[in-house]
């Protein structure tokens, strides 16, 4: 029997307690991460499903590396090749966090792919799940934004003339294409206007939005729940088979009683 | 199916779940631990395979293609327009559309049909049925949209690009092309020709010098002459460029402002080139007429 607590050592529980009682007396913040930690998931979830965590370490690490770069970017005709010279040859790591972000991009993408995929093959955007599908969709959409912003940063020759042709491309659209196209350039030309446009959408509005949507998709997931494989033996939400109770004659043998492997060992 | 009946399915999935399932925590944040920490270890070995077999010096190219390029400079137009690879299904769809009237369809048709089927699938697919193989249609969707997005992402990545060795090919495009002649013809009936400085005795230098600047303005990046060059992005083929014979004023004026001539083109503005060597590709294309 565990001994009763000392009245010390209860006066000092409490006092360690009472900031974090404070704040969910305040916020709900203790009851909501129990409601997302300690939710029941079905019991066959497995590594597939694996695949839209593994998506959101990899916007995570986007994020990390994208805040670290910013800091020695700097979106300026004039001067942005250079940073990017300096930051893949002269500063400490920098090689690194900048080849993080430039993989972490594809990376991102593939695994945006592979879990759209798998929700496609397990039919896990059907009711009443369709309203996350349709998020998720746009979250697709907003990577693929980032991948075209970012893609002009680092200023090089590349980077210019594929900017040239993909804002050309946006141009063909109607009625709303030369527009679209007009407010991308700032400009005339592509230029300094183009790049300071393209490196405030890359790092706060479309991150914002990903941020907001991403964080709206994982409500609805934990609110909704995991779908079970479809094949799966146990799965949740199978429809029982009715036990036979009319007894057989003759012309139907009875099955004969089949020893169950968990009876045998 | 009913209301009703996808209630119910959904009230037994969550009653299954709260008698049958584990919690969250620890079990199901184990597996995506494990998955989070292996992304991370993949992105870290791609940065690094990249950075330590490729060299400093710009296109200096390892395993995984070069830090960056020489700087951006929007006079220098010899360049190969090309995305990053998760763009390549895009950008290989507009070359299959190579009238400059079916250029939107790839640009912007398929691509918003697309969009707007992926967003439908779960209000078209409204059916109970989960198991892939009893949702023949859902199979062959994904199968023919996988492997399209697979054939048009491997084609981007493997497309024919540059024009090596186009310079040697020049003399031979000048005999075949009997491009000297169409030159001396165009110069003599072009209503603009002397309004622009170009004389019939020139042909042979025009002719000559246009040739060069093919070559080196990177127009072969994107279209094909005789042969030689690209197919990015659909460009048309250049070969009897002048056969529609639209005059001087209309080539000039085209490679200075492509969509205000030709509507819908994706080509960049070759103003930067100078009405004098301008002239001299003009009369280049005009006097290109096939064999």
């Amino acid at each position: 029997m565990a001994r009763s607590k000392s009245a010390r050592q209860q006066q000092l529980e409490e006092l360690a307690l009472a900031p974090v009682e404070w704040l969910d007396e305040r916020s709900g913040v203790v009851q909501g991460s129990k409601w997302f930690l300690f939710r029941k998931v079905p019991r066959d979830v497995s590594w597939a499903q694996t695949l839209g965590s593994a998506t959101l370490t990899a916007f995570i690490v986007q994020l990390v590396t994208g805040v670290v770069l910013a800091m020695y970017y700097k979106p300026d005709p004039a001067a942005a090749y250079d940073s990017i010279l300096a930051i893949t040859n002269d500063i400490t790591w920098g090689w690194l966090v900048r080849g993080m972000h430039r993989w972490g991009a594809s990376v991102f993408i593939i695994l945006l792919f592979f879990h759209m995929g798998r929700v496609f093959i397990y039919g896990a955007y059907k009711y009443p799940r369709e309203l996350n599908w349709l998020v998720g969709v746009i979250i697709l959409l907003l990577a693929l934004a980032e991948g075209f912003t970012g893609y002009l940063l680092p200023w090089d020759q590349t980077a210019y003339w594929a900017t040239v042709v993909g804002i050309n491309i946006n141009a063909t659209a109607p009625i709303a294409g030369p527009f679209i196209a007009d407010f991308l350039k700032g400009g005339a030309e592509i230029g300094g206007e183009t790049l300071a446009r393209f490196y405030s959408l890359h790092m706060l509005l479309i991150p914002g939005g990903l941020i907001a949507l991403i964080t709206l998709h994982m409500y609805l997931v934990t609110r909704l729940g995991v779908a079970s494989p479809p094949w799966s033996k146990e799965a949740a939400g199978r429809e029982r088979v009715e036990v036979e109770t009319r007894k057989r004659g003759l012309v139907e043998p009875r099955r004969r009683k089949s020893v169950s492997r968990k009876d045998q060992t | 199916m009913s209301t009703k009946e996808q209630r119910d399915d959904f009230t037994r999935y969550k009653r299954d779940v709260k008698r049958e399932g584990k919690p969250f925590f620890p079990y199901a944040v184990f597996h995506d631990t494990v998955m989070s920490l292996f992304v991370v270890a993949v992105i870290i070995g791609l940065a690094a395979l990249w950075f330590f077999t490729s060299g400093e010096e710009a296109g200096d190219a390892g395993i995984l293609g070069p830090r960056y390029q020489s700087e951006a400079d929007p006079a220098a137009i010899q360049f190969v327009p090309r995305p990053d690879w998760y763009f390549f299904f895009l950008f290989y769809l507009l070359r299959i559309f190579k009238w400059p009237e079916s250029v939107i369809l790839g640009t912007i048709g398929i691509p918003t049909i697309a969009l707007i089927l992926l967003l439908v699938v779960p209000f078209i697919d409204r059916r109970r049925e989960r198991r892939l193989l009893r949702r023949p249609v859902a199979m062959v969707a994904s199968v023919l949209v996988i492997a399209s997005l697979g054939i048009l992402t491997y084609k981007g990545a493997t497309a024919k690009e540059g024009a090596a060795g186009a310079e040697d090919a020049i003399p031979e495009w000048i005999v075949d092309g009997n491009l000297v002649e169409n030159a001396e013809v165009v110069l003599s009936t072009d209503p603009d020709a002397a309004a622009l400085g170009a004389d019939p005795g020139d042909a042979e230098t025009l002719i000559e010098d246009g040739a060069e600047l093919l070559v080196q303005a990177g127009c072969l990046n994107c279209h094909v002459y005789r042969n030689v060059g690209a197919q990015n992005l659909g460009a048309p083929d250049l070969t009897e460029e002048g056969s529609r014979e639209r005059g001087l004023e209309w080539q000039i004026g085209h490679l200075k402002d492509p969509p205000a001539f030709s509507g819908g083109s994706l080509m960049p503005s070759f103003a930067t080139l100078g009405d004098d060597q301008l002239l001299r590709l003009a009369v280049f294309l005009e006097s290109s007429r096939g064999n």
